[in-house]
């Protein structure tokens, strides 16, 4: 552990020694030192701002991307069902330390109307389990071709993220897209292979603009095959309106490797400051496997209805709250929470009394995917409250996240500070306190306390 | 009495002839600024109290009274960002989260004393009403009035040169005459196509004390667009647009 201190506390100089360096010479382009065409005229002001015309110039092509160091500290809840189905078997101590990298990189080459675009995401991971890194085909995050003969008229053809929605912590109409997670939001996801247009029209009058998006997309061995049935061709599409300064998307999605689907999302400024959105899903025929304190699985199959309703505010201080409700009509009840919670410290009971394994087992096996997805039951409530700049810090803006289950009242607290004052350097100091009592979502979680810190560094 | 009021309609008729049209005023400012439709290319410095320096680069397009949109170029934390502004629509688009997102015209986007109604500038005569102006000395004293609640500052006061019609200073304020930030416009420059246009706007803040925000302005020209460029599912297009 010292070890990979060290290796943090070094890399971290590293960065910010790069940084200082670039704001000490920002006049140092890639085009050479020489700002030959100065926008200010006169010299004492032109020696103050530059702007070097190289610095406008399109090239077809482009590589970008970051490397980031993110280490994480956890505190464990050795009494937590979800701790002893992962732990059952070691003991880790009170606390474990995680030390992730990550390197994405991405570029797009551009001729005529034709652009090649790739972004790749490198995970590595030295946890209790070792090393670990992403797999190889999870890597290419997205990898597409694009035709754009107009400016109305455009295609896809290849991986990529198609994100549906309007709400920011949860979308229920992000049907073709994998899902968020409400921790952190903004992260890049990794796209599914799909063959995709986009024709807009714009209109003078209450409906100013109008957009269709079909899209096609396989489900085969090796083709999106974890995305549902596979040997299937699924079709999705997307109608956007702009109606009344109201956005409005209606969406569905139909084909054999998962039910069909449709839902409606819109978004509203009401006033400079404020703005709604909403979301709506139906799911036709969800099926999920719920198992009882028992151990017996069965299969739950019923129409489902998702929804989500948001709201952004900004006041006078600069302080901006994120506020919405979602209700998760593919969630589990908090009867059936309890039950497999109940199962699961039943197995570990078997497991220390005999070293059976096999109850502890079958609980693993409803897990990935069902109960251990991120807000498996009902209704949740996510707020977050964001402040630009207190006492007049430039790029600084603390935060705090709460997502509460409104079922079992257990909750999650992340305050996080995030400084982006130092050009292409990101430092977020983040923490999360999980709360809640026995049988409760975030209070069976198998940690108590979580600390991470992310270093990102652009190029 | 007949002569009387014969005079005082005589004045009635002459008095309009002389006052200055203020929202013509406006309007040849807002063109002096810039074509109606256009690209243009902008650096914004944050300067912080000590010294130091962000710098942002931006590729902006505009079309006819309310269609503006930028796009990031640089620093690499923000290129391929892209704001668009569709009358008192804003959305904000990063490409890694995928999606374009509903913002506020209050909000910035890049921090410091410019915000998301800075960045995606209409013309004034497109926002703002001219309840008042003045001529003194060398310069018109225009003050200006919102003529909607979701226009980001209620009132501007606007000093312009006479002759170049030109603003040379605006101070942007709110509804009970709190001053917001000074916008100072320098450095007249020759952009060619008959756009001659300051080439440098510095903005202070009384509500962050020691800093400053500057603009510098390259390439502008006048240039038309298909109305389908400022729409939400364009925005991760942007970048075609640059030639």
């Amino acid at each position: 552990m010292n070890r990979f201190s060290c290796i943090f506390v070094i890399l971290l100089v590293l960065f910010i020694s790069m940084s200082s360096i670039a704001e000490e010479n920002p006049s140092q382009t890639p085009f050479g030192q020489a700002a030959e065409t100065q926008v200010s005229a006169p010299a004492s002001t032109a020696e103050e701002y530059k702007f070097d015309i190289s610095e406008i110039e399109k090239k077809p092509y482009h590589i970008a991307g970051y490397v980031e160091f993110r280490p994480a500290i956890f505190w464990l809840d050795r009494d937590a069902a979800l701790y002893k189905l992962r732990f059952f078997n070691r003991d880790e101590g009170k606390t474990i330390a995680e030390y992730n990298g990550k390197l994405q990189l991405e570029g797009s080459y551009e001729k005529g109307i034709a652009r090649l675009f790739i972004r790749a995401n490198f995970d590595l991971q030295y946890s209790y389990l070792g090393w670990e890194h992403n797999e190889t085909k999870r890597m290419i995050y997205e990898g597409y071709l694009s035709l754009k003969p107009s400016d109305s008229l455009s295609f896809k053809f290849g991986k990529q993220t198609l994100l549906w929605g309007k709400g920011y912590a949860f979308n229920p109409v992000a049907f073709v897209s994998r899902p968020k997670d409400p921790d952190d939001p903004e992260l890049a996801l990794e796209g599914v292979i799909t063959a995709s247009a986009d024709y807009i029209k714009s209109f003078s009058g209450p409906l100013k603009t109008f957009s269709i998006t079909p899209v096609i997309f396989p489900v085969y061995e090796h083709i999106n095959d974890d995305f549902g049935k596979i040997n299937r061709l699924n079709f999705a599409g997307k109608l956007y309106f702009l109606f009344y300064d109201t956005d409005i998307d209606v969406m569905a999605m139909a084909g054999k490797s998962r039910t069909s689907r449709a839902g409606i999302d819109f978004s509203k400024n009401i006033t400079t400051n404020l703005e709604i959105h909403g979301e709506f899903a139906f799911i036709n025929n969800q099926r999920s496997r719920v198992i009882d304190s028992q151990g017996n699985i069965s299969e739950k199959k019923m129409d489902a209805k998702s929804y989500l309703l948001g709201v952004r505010y900004l006041t006078a201080s600069d302080t901006t709250f994120i506020l919405e409700y979602y209700r998760n009509g593919t969630g589990f009840s908090r009867l059936e929470m309890k039950d497999y919670f109940t199962f699961i410290d039943r197995g570990y009971d078997v497991f220390l009394l005999n070293g059976d394994e096999s109850l502890l087992r079958k609980a693993a096996s409803v897990t990935e995917g069902n109960y251990g997805r991120p807000n498996p039951m009902h209704d949740y409530l996510y707020l977050r409250v964001t402040q630009k700049e207190p006492f007049n810090i430039l790029y600084f803006t603390p935060a705090i996240t709460t997502i509460m289950n409104l079922n079992d009242r257990s909750l999650s607290v992340s305050p996080e500070l995030l400084y982006t004052g130092i050009t292409n350097l990101e430092l977020r100091l983040k923490a999360f306190g999980l709360v809640g009592g026995k049988r409760t979502d975030f209070g069976e979680k198998p940690n108590d306390f979580r600390v991470e810190l992310r270093v990102r560094y652009y190029f | 009495m007949k002569k009387i009021l014969i005079c005082l309609f005589a004045l009635l008729i002459a008095v309009p002839a002389y006052a200055i049209d203020g929202t013509q005023l406006l309007k040849q400012i807002d063109r002096n600024l810039n074509p109606e439709s256009y690209e243009m290319y902008r650096k914004l410095i944050n300067v912080e109290p000590d010294g130091r320096k962000k710098e942002y680069t931006l590729f902006s397009v505009k079309k006819g009274d309310d269609k503006v949109v930028a796009l990031f170029l640089a620093p690499a934390s923000d290129k391929g960002r892209s704001t668009l502004r569709l009358g008192d629509n804003m959305w904000l688009y990063i490409p890694n989260v995928g999606k374009p997102v509903r913002i506020t015209s209050l909000q910035s986007v890049v921090g410091g004393v410019f915000n998301n109604s800075d960045i995606l500038q209409l013309d004034y005569a497109a926002e703002y009403d001219v309840e008042k102006i003045e001529e003194t000395g060398n310069e018109y004293f225009l003050q200006l009035k919102a003529k909607t609640k979701t226009v980001a500052y209620d009132r501007l006061k606007m000093w312009a040169d006479k002759s170049k019609k030109l603003p040379t200073k605006i101070e942007c304020l709110t509804e009970a005459a709190m001053l917001i930030k000074t916008l100072y416009l320098k450095e007249i420059k020759d952009f060619g196509g008959g756009i001659v246009r300051p080439s440098v706007i510095e903005t202070d803040s009384p509500l962050y004390k020691g800093y400053k925000s500057v603009f510098i302005f390259a390439n502008i020209k006048q240039r038309n667009f298909k109305d389908e460029v400022f729409t939400l599912t364009f925005m991760p297009n942007i970048e075609s647009l640059r030639k």
